[in-house]
């Protein structure tokens, strides 16, 4: 059974208990989750202490392109049947959580595992977000390295 | 001629100084022809226009695409959401 889309972006925070209901239906038996945070220290790459992170969207596109990332996830895994994809904007704190992707189904074997990850692997290609990065040695741009092609 | 819309975000509004621009641009101008003249007047571009990526009325737009009056054309790099 098909039930809720929510795409949007917002400067609020998620409330993830809130949003477990809006997901879920009499036929719901699996909902997964996924919160993306600011991460106060990095180990891979290049180590560094972040101090703070600045968002900013182009919103109409944005949400559009959440728009097609929940139908992408429904021709992948039909049997999914809530998506959140929502994305905050704004200023925020290691600790903060900045992104939540939702999926629900009837059953935790029906890809709903997949079809979150899938949402915010796409979410990081396709939906025009960008991130400044506060340390103390100043402030950055963060860029990410997909390119689109003709058709996305 | 016809007038567009253009939209600068993150990196490219740092280069170029500028959030939002309307522009007059010739008849059968597409994207790559817009890139040259970016580039023309903001030669800080130069270096990053091949990572560039451009949306035409919230989808995203090639070198090939042409540009239909009154468009609103962003630049922008790579994402990073999340």
């Amino acid at each position: 059974m098909v039930g809720e889309t929510i795409c949007k972006i917002t400067e609020s925070e998620v409330n993830l208990d809130e949003l477990l209901g809006e997901l879920s239906k009499n036929s719901t038996g699996a909902v997964v989750m996924f919160t993306g945070m600011v991460r106060g220290v990095t180990e891979k790459n290049s180590p560094h202490d972040t101090s703070l992170l600045e968002y900013e969207a182009y919103l109409p596109m944005a949400e559009k392109m959440m728009w097609r990332i929940a139908n992408e996830i429904r021709t992948r895994w039909p049997d999914i049947e809530s998506i959140a994809i929502i994305q905050r904007t704004g200023k925020f704190l290691p600790g903060d959580p900045t992104v939540t992707v939702a999926c629900s189904a009837a059953h935790r074997d029906t890809g709903v595992f997949e079809a979150a990850k899938y949402g915010i692997d796409r979410l990081k290609e396709i939906v025009p977000v960008w991130k400044k990065e506060f340390t103390s040695q100043g402030e950055s741009w963060i860029e990410g390295d997909y390119i689109p092609q003709p058709g996305e | 001629m016809k007038k567009v819309t253009l939209l600068f975000f993150a990196t490219l509004r740092d280069i170029t100084g500028e959030r939002r621009m309307i522009k007059t641009i010739p008849d059968d101008m597409q994207i790559s022809g817009l890139k040259e003249m970016l580039v023309d007047e903001f030669p800080g571009l130069k270096e990053i226009m091949a990572s560039v990526i451009v949306s035409l009325d919230h989808e995203f737009a090639f070198d090939n695409s042409s540009i239909p009056v009154d468009a609103e054309i962003a630049l922008f790099p790579p994402v990073s959401g999340g």
